[in-house]
């Protein structure tokens, strides 16, 4: 079968798969209660926008998830220089970020709550660490396996460490981080929900946290629905980014 | 290990230095760089260090950099201005048969191409001397005799010295005015002097046919073999 037309076969098969899903949600083979039909699903994502009050929530876990990506990376990316070029900050930050990186860093949710109430620098915070220890073992690993023969191509045409850091080391780290962007982007995302989960009174999590109380399905799907699209549509620009920046590769 | 090296490089001189693996050939030319600082002794060129140029094994050019980019860096890094800087890099690379290929990444280059890229980027930099160390090993027969034919036109013309490594015995007669033969490491040492009375300019392919190469060539492999197998007597 001809590989252009594989997306064809696939959204052809998902059309198949919904219709057989309503089908069966009609006939009353399944409970809505537990899982709605995806006419009942998408009645629900229709009402969410119509009346205008998801824009809050969705405005909240975008800032949450953003805020942390973006203070993420920059500290991310921040402490693993430092720490690939300076040996003293690399003996004192590894084995703490080695022990954040090991534990899953969302049980953290629960303390900046406490620590920043339940507004969104909690959610940031969350967001913030989880993006901040990927980005962090990234750069730090990504400096340490640039190739050697770039840095003495550099030394031996007279560049000195700054030069090194703007010609090699930043470009390298640059073409780290991009390649890992999409994981970040997923990172940023789970911190922000799980952080509404925890405690909010707005965001996609929070929602989602409504929907599970008062045992609304169909709710519950659309907001997932609605998280998968968000986050793809990230994935995409992150993608594209990817591809420009990285184009010489 | 190479230790008691003492050798001189003149003015528009090419030297090479042939020996066995392991003889040091490639660490005296990165003590020469300052890449490498000397267990004792000293390295003079008497030199600015930008006037010191290394052409290595790898292109080691830096990926995320056009080829423009990449023969202006050493220029910027010393001081020009970047518009003056890409302006010469341009020019360096059509000298290297390489217009219009300015704007591609290295990843986008052929290996000669990449090699004539690392080429024009030492010589954007109007080096008075040039370390090699086998800079043209990884390149297939045709494209190395057309890169090294442009090599060698261009130090002549330029008057540049150079100092090349390479374990090619015919590479460094057809280039070369002197060649050093190093024993067997470690603590290796320079045991054989040779002059090579090929006259310049030379065509490095021609240059096989003259009187002296094919004696030369015979003597200098004598003289490397039969250090090998000294050695591997003694061991």
């Amino acid at each position: 079968m001809a590989p252009r037309y594989t997306w064809l076969r696939q959204f052809a098969a998902f059309l198949l798969l919904l219709a057989i899903w309503e089908a069966a949600g009609r006939a009353g083979l399944l409970n809505p209660l537990y899982l709605p039909s995806p006419s009942q699903i998408a009645a629900a994502l229709v009402e969410l926008f119509a009346d205008g009050r998801i824009w809050p929530h969705l405005e909240a876990t975008f800032a949450a998830a953003l805020g942390g990506l973006v203070l993420g990376v920059a500290v991310g990316v921040a402490l693993g220089v430092a720490a690939a070029l300076v040996q003293l900050i690399a003996e004192l930050l590894e084995p703490v970020m080695t022990l954040l990186n090991a534990v899953p860093r969302v049980i953290l949710a629960p303390l900046f709550v406490i620590w920043l109430g339940i507004g969104l620098a909690s959610k940031i915070a969350l967001s913030f660490i989880l993006v901040a220890v990927l980005i962090f073992f990234t750069v730090f690993t990504g400096i340490r396996q640039v190739d050697r023969r770039i840095v003495e191509r550099v030394v031996t045409l007279g560049g000195d460490r700054w030069a090194l850091i703007r010609h090699v080391y930043l470009p390298a780290v640059t073409a780290w981080v991009l390649s890992n962007l999409k994981i970040a982007v997923g990172f940023a995302f789970t911190g922000a929900l799980v952080g509404e989960f925890v405690a909010a009174t707005h965001g996609l999590g929070y929602l989602l946290s409504f929907a599970q109380s008062t045992y609304n399905a169909a709710l519950m799907f659309a907001l997932i629905f609605l998280i998968l699209v968000v986050v793809l549509l990230i994935f995409a620009i992150a993608g594209r980014l990817e591809k420009y920046l990285l184009r010489w590769n | 290990m190479l230790e008691g090296a003492s050798l001189a490089v003149e003015d528009g001189q090419f030297v090479s230095l042939v020996g066995p693996s392991g003889s040091g050939k490639s660490s005296l030319l990165r003590a020469v760089i300052g890449l490498q600082a000397p267990l004792s002794g000293t390295v003079e060129t008497g030199l600015a260090p930008s006037q010191v140029g290394i052409l290595f094994q790898d292109d080691a050019l830096l990926p995320w950099k056009t080829a423009r980019d990449n023969v202006a860096l050493g220029l910027t890094l010393n001081g020009a201005e970047r518009k003056a800087a890409l302006a010469q890099a341009e020019a360096w690379l059509a000298r290297l048969d390489l217009a219009g290929f300015g704007d591609r990444f290295p990843r986008h280059l052929s290996g000669g191409q990449r090699k004539r890229v690392a080429l024009a980027q030492v010589l954007a930099m109007k080096p008075k001397l040039i370390l090699m160390d086998e800079p043209f090993a990884s390149l297939d027969a045709i494209v190395r005799a057309r890169v090294v034919k442009d090599l060698v036109a261009l130090v002549e013309r330029e008057n540049i010295s150079v100092l090349l490594v390479t374990h090619d015995l015919e590479e460094a007669l057809t280039l070369s005015d002197e060649i050093y033969l190093l024993s067997q490491g470690p603590r290796a040492r320079i045991i054989q002097h040779y002059a090579v009375p090929i006259p310049r300019p030379r065509d490095p392919v021609l240059s096989r046919t003259h009187p002296v190469f094919a004696p030369l060539y015979e003597k200098i492999w004598a003289d490397l073999s039969r250090e090998v197998d000294h050695r591997a007597e003694a061991a």
